[in-house]
């Protein structure tokens, strides 16, 4: 169980984190989707306690973090697998992890099989490690003190599509157990196949929070026609709300067979017309990154 | 991307069974790949621990980490071999007619110099090598771990010194046994403890630079440079004169090796040490209990 009450943090006139509230709760998979540089990081970097938040609260098991004894054992924490010393074997870096918590030496074989990494490999120092072997071994660090939470940053960053599959797996067993897991990803698709709930942010704001379903169904109707000015305004004159969509097309917030109806009746001839289904929040997510993108210029 | 080019292992057991080269496209892979089906891992038996670290465990892992890696080792060696060619000029210059008291220096310098960068390192290898983002994720009360990180060094420290002060008195054994010289054991009190505190000070000044600066290359210079800068403008300007007297560590120490202090020398001893010192880590870890880890 992860709480985060009106957390915000500025650097100067910069607000990366900008009164962010939500709830992680256990038994399931919560995804912390958000383009690059929108605030997934330094919102989970406050969560472990590593950076001071400006303002706001963020608790885990009930606690802040830093009021945790022992954390490992009650938290799994993965925040850059690259975070690691370049010099130290994979086998000591999570022999220190294991010394640290107190757990006896045979949990590092163990975590070690369960990654994958042959005993070769473990044996090699950090800086011969390819970005997925590093983030295999983040992860095994994160499961060492056999925790309760997971927080994990764009874990599945440098897994090739059979490992995204395995992490997959891991999480929902873990979660299965009532464990809590809080995974970032810049990747929609990468995410809404591990994740059962999400929490979208964008620009530092949550921009939507709900279970997978709930988002879907909230994505409403997307329609092409070969006149979308005239779409737009006959679904006006009908009360239904419409915007373009980044990539061409509307958005409207209503179902195809009203959408269908508007036009056939203006005589409109559309190209395409469907429900929401995760294009909606593709197009949400897109609208979000071309948002942030556009500032970025702007700036 | 990082894809290094030597990756040589064999597949093991536990990855036998993954798609490697599923598609003929795809060269097989030299790295080994997950487990298809995900292994759950096991539940670690006992309840959940509700107490913090042990201080005890931090140190002994935070002296762990300090030694572990190549530049830590390599910093041991090199004090090793520079205590040999110092102890080894002594021998066998002058026929190795030289006081234990010379032996001891010969070992105690090298080894105040160097080993304090290994108290930098503690401190901002965590913010080098980024692997604050564990340490600090696993311990989160930082005064501990900087605490920690100060006894390691110490402990290290003291392990040098009376590792020196073995190899000084073997050494002139040796002079006496087998170059014939008459050695001359006598050594102060005081000589000893300044040589201790030469050594165990610079250690904890190296952990203190260390969490000032957070960054090493900023830290061993500033380290190295400031104390010679200030002890030469010391020397040179000569109403500077008093305030080194009493804040320029090299000055200060100097009447320890000379086997008298009077008061106000212990006076001026403290002051500086306090300055030096004490200040520069309280200040330190009130910074490293702040910084941002990232």
């Amino acid at each position: 169980m992860i709480t985060v009450e009106r957390l915000t943090k500025r650097y100067g006139p910069f607000t990366a984190v900008d009164d962010i509230s939500f709830e992680v709760k256990p038994g399931l998979v919560t995804g912390f989707l958000g383009p690059n540089g929108a605030g997934k990081t330094t919102a989970m970097r406050i969560m472990a306690g590593l950076t001071p938040p400006t303002s706001g609260t963020a608790t885990v098991l009930g606690r802040p973090y830093s009021a945790l004894p022992n954390p490992g054992r009650h938290v799994g924490v993965l925040l850059d697998a690259s975070a690691q010393h370049a010099g130290r074997t994979g086998r000591e870096v999570l022999s220190l992890g294991a010394a640290l918590m107190g757990i006896d030496k045979s949990r590092v074989a163990e975590m070690l099989d369960v990654v994958g990494l042959t005993d070769k490999e473990a044996g090699r120092k950090v800086r011969n490690y390819s970005l997925g072997m590093r983030q295999r071994l983040g992860i095994a660090h994160a499961l060492l003190g056999d925790p309760e939470v997971m927080i994990l940053d764009e874990p599945a960053n440098g897994l090739d599509p059979a490992g995204i599959r395995w992490m997959r797996d891991l999480l929902r067993g873990f979660a299965g157990e009532g464990g809590t897991v809080l995974l970032s990803s810049h990747l929609l698709n990468e995410i809404e196949r591990v994740a059962d709930e999400l929490i979208v942010i964008g620009n530092g704001t949550i921009v939507a929070h709900g279970t997978k379903d709930e988002l879907l169904a909230g994505a409403g109707t997307l329609v092409r026609s070969t006149d979308d000015d005239a779409l737009m305004g006959a679904l006006a004159e009908g009360s239904l709300v419409s915007r373009r969509t980044a990539t061409g097309g509307l958005q409207v917030e209503a179902e195809p067979l009203e959408v269908g109806r508007v036009a056939a009746a203006k005589g409109i001839v559309l190209t395409e017309l469907r429900g929401g289904d995760t294009r909606g929040l593709e197009e949400m997510f897109l609208e979000l990154t071309s948002g942030s993108a556009r500032e970025e210029v702007a700036a | 991307m990082t894809t290094p080019a030597t990756q040589t292992s064999p597949n093991s057991p536990t990855s036998s069974g993954a798609p490697a080269a599923a598609h003929p496209n795809v060269s097989a892979k030299a790295e080994s790949a997950l487990p298809t089906v995900a292994k759950m891992p096991s539940r670690l038996p006992g309840e959940r621990p509700t107490t913090g670290i042990p201080f005890s465990r931090l140190t002994r892992v935070e002296l762990r980490k300090q030694l572990d890696t190549r530049a830590g080792r390599w910093l041991i060696i090199a004090i090793g071999l520079v205590i040999g060619a110092a102890l080894a000029i002594n021998f066998f210059t002058d026929g190795g007619e030289h006081s234990f008291e010379d032996y001891l220096s010969a070992t105690m310098l090298p080894t105040a110099i160097i080993l304090p960068v290994i108290g930098i390192l503690a401190v901002t290898s965590e913010w080098s090598q980024r692997t604050g983002l564990v340490t600090f994720a696993l311990e989160p009360r930082r005064t501990r771990v900087a605490m920690a990180k100060l006894v390691s060094a110490l402990l290290i420290g003291v392990a040098a010194f009376v590792l020196a002060f073995a190899l000084a008195a073997l050494v002139h054994q040796a002079a006496i046994t087998f170059r014939g010289i008459d050695g001359d054991w006598s050594v102060g009190g005081l000589v000893v403890l300044g040589a201790g505190l030469y050594v165990l000070l610079g250690l904890m000044q190296g952990v203190a630079f260390g969490a000032l600066f957070r960054n090493t290359p900023a830290a061993i210079v500033v380290y190295f440079v400031l104390p010679t800068v200030w002890g030469i403008l010391g020397g040179l300007i000569s109403w500077l004169d008093t305030p080194s007297k009493w804040l320029d560590m090299n000055r200060t120490m100097q009447p320890l090796f000379g086997g008298d202090l009077t008061g106000e020398q212990w006076a001026q001893l403290g002051t500086s040490v306090a300055v030096w010192v004490v200040l520069p880590l309280v200040v330190g870890i009130a910074l490293l209990r702040r910084a941002e880890v990232k």
